[in-house]
């Protein structure tokens, strides 16, 4: 296939950019003991997309002779030529890029398709058996297993020629409990890029089941917390939620060029000096996050991109569109979901570097404060900053101690006040967004994460 | 052109080789699809482009355990029907997970233009710029932040061990605008105009322009509202996201089985105020979402949910009507890709006999919301957000527009104590909804 898409491509006349992309994937969702889905789905196809007079166009097709991917390069083309005499801003130029040439394998010992789907369902189905087990207040109980597993060819005419591979598989728990007609759950994912073992290699699913059982006992009886703002602690998982979802989204530059409350601020002060923030096609500090990503969609090579440095703004994500329109080069941030997407700019692995402070010691620090840890329920951010997300669980922070739990806090404010706020930062650092994917439009996995950090934030609780 | 000979045949095909692989029954599902479309930003024509696929999705049973694979890769079809057979014997058992027997179904005439064939990525390009020029036209405060007009033909096929087989085609103009006005340093909120239709007869780009750029226009200049509670008229986009999805969820089967939904149990009992009443029409005449048959192929229905404030029937596919003791409502939902859920198809609350002029005429002091951003919390029935293109109500008159205001409350008792439903109705995705009046809304300006 890469031959046939090198010699389409050394053939073609113009800029074209070939994407062939073969996924395979499976899902397993067990509810209450009862199996909801087991699939699987194999889908394949090529995306094309050629630039005809400074005016992209594209096509997919899942016709993968040669003659059907030259129908579909005739069309991407078409529509490009069509819409070029009435649009009224044309791409100069694309940026150039160092662009991925070699096979990327995932580096795993133990691949998912070694693992036989008895094996996977059984596990379903006995940590499901496990959640309602767990407590006489659990009444329901809800798991699953996925899969995603991708092979990628990406080939254009100014020299990309790469061959990649993704694994991703991911596991989720929740449990609800129920005491006097007032229902709470507790819930938990892993996701991981690698293999079976992997996915487990931080917790177990008996851990996991152990977490979400505690979290949703405990919360029908915990008070609601007091609204206001508080000095914070936030775990790794909210540290990433807070880096990808409030801040990330508003780096990116075609969100820049809509109108973005970074559109002014480059090379200005928007975090404290303790915050340095970057967007990584690697998975530094720890193994496994999900967006890995050594080649982006448009054949460009990732580069870990320092977004935030000492608390300056120093760089947007840019795909070759907008890093020619910025001056800059390519950041490898370009990705389509399937083949029928389109790339756009995403993000892949977004953290906030580790500092120097110990847990014990921000803790410690805090007189009257709040332990918040993870995404719940609920959650929005808009190009401003302003960002308003459910946490999972959230304690009382007393006299440098951890105290109770407080229920259905929610955390909001503007990110760039939050990460201003900043006084300490953790040691520590875990990729921690779980199963979640990013939606632009199109959906793409990607991580976060970083260590604890000490903030002042707007806390809400019940509305 | 869509060949029904060819996806029929390849349906057959598939059934064939998962039956001679050990199922008991078998479901194949199949949609073959091409699409263009052009979109819009900022004013200007962004990609255009084209997209073709055929999925198939096969439903395997097996001594009641059910397996499910889907695949778009046809020349490697016997490899998903061994993946189906496989996935349905490693499962557990449920004895309602059955296929439907064939039903009579009558074809709906209306759902595919011939002329859609012809449709190029020129003729997209042409409606597009239609779209910002005008939105340009209109008033040069109008910024059309995004766009996009796509033609969809999809030819779908059903075919199973039970005798059901059954092809359908379809063709669907999709177009919308997102538009924000700027008056000097004053910028509205974002507005939203769209429509679906079948046949190129029916677009109408002027309608959904005037609809965004209108709503727009209209909230330039917002300030800071009041609080207080009570009543609040939500304008169709704002019904669809409080009130729509919290409807149809507390209707579902499968909450139902799940023992998630309170209505539940109380059909034929009041559940709403007497003039509420809701219908699910899946053959509705120009209805985006409508068809002669449902993802299972049961005959779609004009059917009704909720009769003068009464709980009258529950959506479902096959599996739950199994498990409830009765039959399939035409309700089974989703694509090729994935087994059947169950959801409504064009979704509608009937109009009241007041106008939106009489509704707004009867607020001392209110809120007309036109979008509303939060959540809607469908098993709690609670609701809370922010109270987007809002206007303030003083004396039965539109006062003035208000900005940064959030609106909470409970489905379940407001539904009960609603006062009044217009009798205009808008088109909201594959919705139609009118203006309805809530009472005792938590309004409170930030």
């Amino acid at each position: 296939m890469q031959e046939l898409l090198a010699r389409i491509a050394a053939q073609s006349s113009g800029w074209i950019e070939l994407r062939y992309q073969g996924r395979s994937t499976k899902q397993i969702a067990v509810r209450n003991g009862e199996l909801e889905e087991s699939s699987s789905k194999r889908i394949q196809g090529i995306g094309i997309r050629a630039l005809v007079d400074g005016v992209f166009g594209f096509a997919s097709t899942t016709d993968l002779t040669e003659g059907g991917i030259l129908k579909a390069i005739e069309a991407a083309q078409g529509a490009a030529r069509t819409s070029a005499s009435a649009k009224k801003h044309r791409i100069e130029d694309l940026a150039t890029a160092s662009f991925g040439v070699g096979s990327f394998p995932v580096p795993t010992q133990d691949p998912l398709d070694a693992h036989p789907l008895e094996e996977k369902l059984a596990l379903v189905l006995r940590i499901d058996n496990l959640i309602r087990s767990g407590s006489a207040s659990i009444v329901s109980s809800t798991t699953s297993y996925g899969e995603i597993q991708d092979e990628k060819y990406i080939v254009t005419t100014d020299g990309a020629k790469a061959h990649l591979f993704t694994s991703i598989p991911e596991f989720r728990v929740m449990a609800v409990a129920e005491k006097d007609g007032n229902q709470c759950f507790g819930n938990l994912s892993n996701a991981v890029t690698g293999g079976w073992s992997d996915l487990f290699a931080d917790r177990s699913p008996e851990e996991m089941v152990d977490y979400a059982v505690a979290m949703a006992v405990e919360q029908l009886s915990a008070p609601h917390p007091a609204g206001g703002t508080a000095t914070v602690i936030l775990d790794p998982g909210l540290v990433g939620v807070l880096s990808h979802e409030a801040i990330g989204h508003t780096v990116e530059a075609d969100i820049v060029l809509g109108g973005a409350i970074t559109a002014e601020k480059m090379n200005e002060k928007v975090a404290s000096e303790l915050i340095t923030m970057i967007d990584s096609p690697h998975t530094e500090y720890s193994p496994f996050a999900t967006g890995i990503l050594p080649v982006d969609d448009e054949g460009v090579e990732g580069r870990k991109t320092t977004l935030i440095e000492n608390g300056i703004l120093r760089s947007y994500l840019h795909n070759r569109e907008t890093a020619a329109h910025f001056g800059v080069e390519p950041t490898g941030n370009a990705r389509a979901f399937e083949y029928s997407d389109a790339p756009i700019i995403r993000m892949r692995n977004t953290y906030i570097e580790p500092g120097k402070a110990s847990l014990e010691e921000m803790i410690g620090g805090v007189k009257d404060g709040y332990y918040m840890c993870g995404l719940g329920f609920g959650g929005q951010a808009d190009s401003n900053a302003e960002f308003m997300f459910g946490v999972r669980e959230a304690r009382r922070i007393v006299d440098g101690k951890i105290g109770e739990l407080v229920r259905g806090a929610t955390i909001s404010g503007n990110a760039f006040d939050v990460l201003m706020s900043v006084d300490a930062v953790g040691d520590d650092f875990k990729w921690d967004l779980g199963a979640g994917s990013c939606g632009k439009g199109q959906a793409a996995k990607v991580d976060a994460g970083g260590p604890h950090l000490r903030c002042k934030a707007t806390i809400g609780g019940r509305q | 052109m869509i060949q029904e000979t060819q996806l029929r045949e390849r349906c057959r095909e598939a059934l064939e080789l998962t039956k001679k692989h050990g199922a008991d029954d078998v479901e194949i599902y199949a949609e073959a699809s091409t699409a263009i479309s052009t979109e819009i930003e900022k004013q200007d024509l962004q990609m255009s482009s084209s997209r073709q696929e055929t999925m198939i999705g096969i439903r395997a049973i097996v001594d009641h355990r059910i397996g499910f694979a889907s695949t778009n890769a046809l020349e490697d079809l016997e490899a998903t029907c061994t993946d189906a057979v496989k996935l349905a014997k490693a499962s557990p058992s449920n004895e309602h997970n059955v296929l439907p027997e064939p039903r009579p179904v009558e074809a709906l005439s209306e759902l595919f233009d011939p002329q859609a064939e012809a449709f190029s990525v020129s003729d997209a390009v042409r409606h597009a710029i239609q779209i910002i020029e005008l939105a340009e036209k209109k008033d040069p405060r109008l910024v059309l932040g995004n766009g996009e007009f796509s033609v969809d033909m999809t030819g779908r096929c059903l075919v199973t061990s039970r005798g059901i087989d059954l092809f359908e085609r379809n063709s669907l103009f999709l177009y919308n605008a997102l538009a924000t006005a700027k008056d000097g340093d004053v910028v509205s909120n974002m507005a939203f105009g769209f429509d679906a239709v079948h046949s190129v007869d029916a677009i109408d780009i002027q309608a959904i322009v005037d609809k965004a750029c209108d709503d727009a226009l209209g909230s330039l200049g917002a300030t800071s509202g009041e609080s207080f509670a009570g009543p609040v008229l939500l304008a169709p986009q704002a019904v669809q996201a409080v009130l729509a999805g919290f409807l149809s969820f507390q209707l579902n089967g499968k909450n139902v089985l799940r023992g998630s939904s309170r209505w539940g149990k109380m059909l034929g009992n009041a559940v709403a105020h007497p003039s509420l009443t809701v219908v699910d029409d899946g053959r509705l005449s120009g209805g985006a979402m409508s068809g002669a048959f449902d993802r299972e192929g049961a005959p779609r229905q004009r059917f009704v949910l909720i009769d003068k404030g009464e709980a009258q029937g529950l959506m479902h596919n096959t599996f739950t009507a199994h498990a409830m003791g009765t039959t399939s409502t035409g309700h089974a939902s989703g694509s090729a890709r994935a087994l059947p859920g169950i959801g409504p198809s064009n979704f509608m609350i009937l109009p009241g006999d007041q106008s939106k002029a009489d509704l707004v005429a009867g607020m001392k002091q209110g809120l007309l919301v036109n979008r509303f951003a939060g959540s809607s919390n469908p098993i709690s029935g609670d609701f809370s957000g922010v109270a987007k293109a809002a206007y303030l109500i003083k004396d039965g008159k539109i006062d003035r527009p208000v900005t940064g205001t959030l609106i909470a409350g409970n489905a379940f008792e407001m539904v009960k104590t609603l006062s009044g439903i217009s009798s205009e109705t808008e088109r909201v995705f594959t919705a139609i909804l009118p203006y309805i009046r809530l009472e005792g809304v938590s309004v409170t300006a930030e």
